[in-house]
């Protein structure tokens, strides 16, 4: 974790709040942020009190407050995220990540945004979700000329109602979106010391994320900004499992999940272990009335989802997209199937050619999970991570729910793996073998049914 | 005249006649002087000996240089001593020389001798008729023989540098066949091992027939690369064979496993016009030629005016039948034509055109040997910068996409197929590699060729490269 340099950040936005008015009319110093650990919840030194979010391997900017109003520096730049260790991605961002840091406010609170380009290219920021003034609403071209490299615009609104947005450029969205451009907002609702809000709940464990996607080919470090849904790299705020960090909950606590989506795909996010409900959309709160239990939600492409569940399961419980390409690394999808293939006889011959080689697929692909073999430089591998029992065979929008009856409140250090309590885990029959019969299998390809049968006789497809 | 004069005059002709012998090694030796460092990169290689012993000994040194690995001196070592075509020119320049020595011998005189009888006498002519002019031009004659000889000594020698430059290449292609067909071998390899696995696919149904089919003719095509590079490499083989002038058991040796590597340093092209008019054996020949009308030239005129002076020595006897006294009478006969009417113009016409063709033949020699040399330097150049970029850059490159395709296997990003194809263009890259190489060292032999021996015809290196270079695809 890299906190001292966020809290420096932040120290400095804060100190500057409590100077001159000559330095008030200056633009607030922007904070930057040079790892992509999670940081701790950034709880509020000026302005109106809430519960802070803790952005999964991000953080929070800083603000000034001048004159009431809450004053935020965002700065478009080119950046090298880590998007796992040993995996680095040139991408764009705002204050040294992608994505940019979290932008919390209260209800009803006046908002300026600073926002600096030093891409290459102009820019604007869209408040995805907010009410504002229309000239706010950062459509380049629409509603504001594009910001230029160099020059700094001011976004200056109210944030009106609490919930959950995102932020992302509205010029030459469709690249600077696939280099990692976003970030989120989170709208805390104003509410009075003890009181709450009827359909905002309060939590004691409160998480974000976005959905995003990169295609970064094997070998090499930039995305590859046009392509539409054929992407390798599967991540949660610009990180893959297992460099996701895990959420974790004292048993019985309430838990809420912010997840907004900026891939180009939907995602079903699916929790073992629990039910949990939708409290929250791109609109707004869900009615208690319009609420229903769940363990998967699919968060469609520009939508936001927020669920809140009880974590009163102990244990390590994955929480992952469902789509199960989407929890791999990069793979190559035009790769054929070698299950069931006879390598014998040819592993020798082929080795002769390549040296290098050896036999995979042919049992399935799981041994992928376990070998260490050497791969591209900067490639992200299609299967990694290891827990406490082997493999995971993972990589991509996957991590852990980890809940557990010791963890301190407000604690959000890592516990480690779960103790299975004995006589609650799966084990292996020590009897005899299962002996069920096997079905009938014919070894060779048919015709479809109904087809015309004018082929030769599969007998004839072997020869030599 | 006084019998000593006589004597004198016959002892001047005896001399003339006595320098006109045939030489001893049927002037193999100026051959072997001409041809010195010009017989394609080997310093000095020896002819076809006519002594018995010697040419046994030369058979042990072909025994002794087919029992190890061949290498292109050896070969060229070999050719110029055992090719039966270069026998069959050294012989004829011996021929040649045997020609000359008959064309420079002076003609027997004439001896005429008579017996008229009338009643009163009888008459004993006895004449001694001596074709003047011969005796008259023999140092002409002589000078002329000998630039005629020199000029077929030096066609011979042309024949002997472009033998060797002929084997050298032979040499060049047979090695450079092999190895292209080694590496043939290596694709094949590959193919084989990618049809397998694709047989084995289908058969537990995981691909179809189709994409078994792509991968079988993938075999086919590599085996019938194979077949034709193997093809290639016997019949280049083959010509190497008829260069040296081997058969039978002699053709079982075995040729070196690579060819020579590529200099650091390119020659410059500096002087190298110069170099060629000054060494080339065909310009040499030419300028000789020209020399030799020119002299001819002077005396031509003369003897086609005179034609032949002919110098007869009579000594008649006359006996009277009636006495038996009998009267000797000499005398000389000078025999002279009338130029009435043939003053010569003729010949004259004739040996001057003949002088102005040689000029023009010299001059069309330079002007070829100056355009070949330039010629020759560039497809050198070019040729050597090709074989470096195939042998330091576009190898080094496939054997990179080679190993980056295997890294994208391992993390099952690209497919067996893909490896095994990336290992077929390496190889085939190595096989380019050895071609260009092999074009290299052609061009090298004919630039050599055009500087110092003579016209090497049609420039080798590069358009038979792009001749014989096989695609892998075959596409």
């Amino acid at each position: 974790m890299n906190r001292r340099n966020f809290f420096s950040g932040a120290a400095t936005a804060v100190a500057a709040a409590s100077v001159s008015r000559v330095a008030l009319a200056a633009l607030p110093e922007p904070a930057t942020q040079s790892s992509a650990d999670t940081a701790p919840p950034l709880h509020p030194p000026t302005g109106r009190p809430y519960n802070p979010v803790v952005t999964l391997n991000g953080w929070t900017a800083p603000w000034r407050m001048n004159a009431g109003v809450k004053e935020f520096h965002l700065v478009a730049e080119p950046v090298v995220r880590e998007v796992a260790p040993g995996f680095m991605v040139n991408m764009w961002g705002y204050n040294g990540q992608s994505p940019g840091p979290t932008i919390e406010v209260v209800e009803g609170d006046r908002v300026r945004i600073f926002v600096t380009n030093r891409l290459p290219e102009h820019t604007t920021i869209h408040w995805h979700g907010q009410r504002l003034p229309n000239g706010m609403d950062g459509v380049g071209g629409l509603t504001q000329p594009a910001i230029q490299p160099g020059k700094t615009f001011v976004y200056e609104f109210v944030a009106r109602r609490p919930g959950t947005f995102m932020y992302h450029p509205h010029a030459d969205e469709m690249v600077q979106m696939a280099m990692g451009m976003m970030g989120l907002w989170i709208t805390h609702p104003n509410v009075g010391k003890g009181a709450t809000h009827p359909h905002i709940a309060k939590v004691q464990r409160d998480y974000a994320f976005l959905l995003n996607a990169f295609d970064v080919e094997p070998g090499s470090m930039t995305p590859k900004v046009n392509t539409m849904l054929d992407h390798n790299i599967w991540c949660w705020n610009s990180r893959v499992f297992p460099a996701i960090s895990p959420l974790v909950a004292r048993q019985g606590e309430r838990v809420r999940i912010r997840v907004g989506n900026l891939t180009m795909t939907n995602h079903p996010i699916h929790l073992h272990g629990h039910e949990f409900e939708v409290t929250g959309t791109d609109g707004g709160p869900v009615p208690k009335s319009a609420r229903w239990p769940e363990v998967t939600t699919d968060v469609a492409v520009g939508q936001m989802r927020q669920i809140e569940l009880i974590a009163d399961e102990p244990g390590d419980w994955a929480l992952h997209c469902h789509k199960s390409h989407h929890t791999m690394g990069a793979m190559g999808h035009s790769v054929p199937t070698m299950i069931g293939v006879d390598h014998r006889g040819l592993v020798g011959k082929i080795q002769k050619i390549v040296p290098d080689y050896m036999v995979m697929g042919e049992r399935g692909m799981a041994d992928m999970g376990a070998m260490e073999m050497p791969l591209p430089d900067n490639t992200f591998p299609m299967m990694t991570g290891t827990g406490p029992f082997g493999p995971l065979e993972m990589g991509g929008m996957f991590t852990t729910l980890k809940v557990r009856a010791d963890q301190p409140a407000g604690s959000y250090a890592d516990p480690g793996d779960f103790k299975q309590p004995s006589g609650n885990q799966a084990y292996e029959w020590q009897g005899a073998a299962a002996n069920t019969p096997r079905p009938v299998r014919t070894d060779t390809p048919g015709t479809a049914p109904g087809a015309a049968s004018a082929r030769k006789p599969a007998t004839g497809t072997h020869q030599h | 005249m006084t019998t000593a004069r006589r004597l004198s005059l016959l002892a001047t002709a005896a001399l003339l006649a006595g320098c006109a012998s045939v030489s001893p090694d049927g002037l193999r030796g100026d051959v072997t002087a001409l041809t010195a460092g010009r017989t394609a990169g080997v310093p000095q290689a020896a002819l076809p000996a006519m002594a018995p012993a010697a040419r046994a000994q030369a058979q042990q040194s072909i025994d002794h240089w087919l029992a190890q690995p061949l290498t292109q001196d050896a070969a060229v070592h070999i050719a110029l001593l055992n090719n039966p075509g270069l026998l069959a020119r050294l012989a004829a320049l011996g021929v040649a020389d045997a020609e000359r020595v008959q064309a420079i011998t002076l003609p027997n005189p004439h001896l005429t001798l008579g017996r008229f009888t009338t009643s009163q006498e009888r008459e004993m002519e006895r004449t001694l008729a001596f074709g003047l002019l011969d005796l008259i031009t023999l140092p002409w004659r002589t000078a002329r023989q000998a630039e005629r000889l020199q000029i077929a000594t030096l066609q011979t020698a042309q024949d002997v540098v472009t033998l060797a430059a002929d084997t050298r290449r032979a040499w060049l292609r047979a090695v450079a066949a092999e190895q292209v067909a080694a590496t043939h071998e290596r694709m094949v390899e590959a193919a084989e091992a990618g049809a397998e696995l694709a047989r084995r696919m289908a058969q537990v149904g995981n691909w179809s027939r189709l994409q078994q089919a792509r991968e079988q003719v993938v075999l086919h095509e590599a085996t019938r690369q194979r077949a034709r590079a193997q093809l290639a490499a016997a019949t280049e083989r083959e010509q190497l064979n008829r260069r040296m002038g081997l058969w039978g058991q002699q053709t079982q040796y075995q040729l070196a496993n690579q060819l020579p590597p590529l200099p650091a340093a390119a020659l410059p092209a500096d002087g190298i016009e110069a170099t060629a008019l000054r060494e080339r054996l065909d310009v040499q020949a030419a300028r000789r030629q020209l020399d030799t009308q020119a002299t001819r030239q002077g005396w031509s005129r003369a003897g086609a005016v005179f034609g032949d002076i002919g110098l007869a020595y009579s000594r008649n006897t006359t006996t009277e039948r009636a006495t038996g006294s009998s009267d000797i009478k000499r005398g000389w006969e000078i025999d002279l034509p009338l130029p009435l009417f043939d003053w010569g113009g003729a010949a004259r016409t004739r040996a001057q055109a003949e002088v102005e063709q040689s000029a023009a033949q010299l001059q069309d020699t330079a002007v070829r040997a100056r355009s070949e040399v330039r010629a020759a330097w560039l497809t050198y150049r070019t040729a050597l910068d090709l074989a470096r970029q195939q042998q330091a850059e576009v190898v080094p490159l496939r054997q990179l996409i080679a190993q980056e395709t295997t890294l994208r296997y391992n993390g099952m990003l690209a497919s067996v197929w893909d490896m095994l194809t990336e290992a077929r263009n390496s190889t085939q890259a190595v096989a380019n590699a050895i071609e260009a190489q092999r074009d290299f060292w052609l061009a090298e032999t004919d630039l050599q060729l055009a500087l110092t021996g003579t016209s090497p015809g049609a420039l080798q290196g590069l358009t038979s490269g792009a001749a014989a270079s096989t695609t892998p695809q075959g596409h």
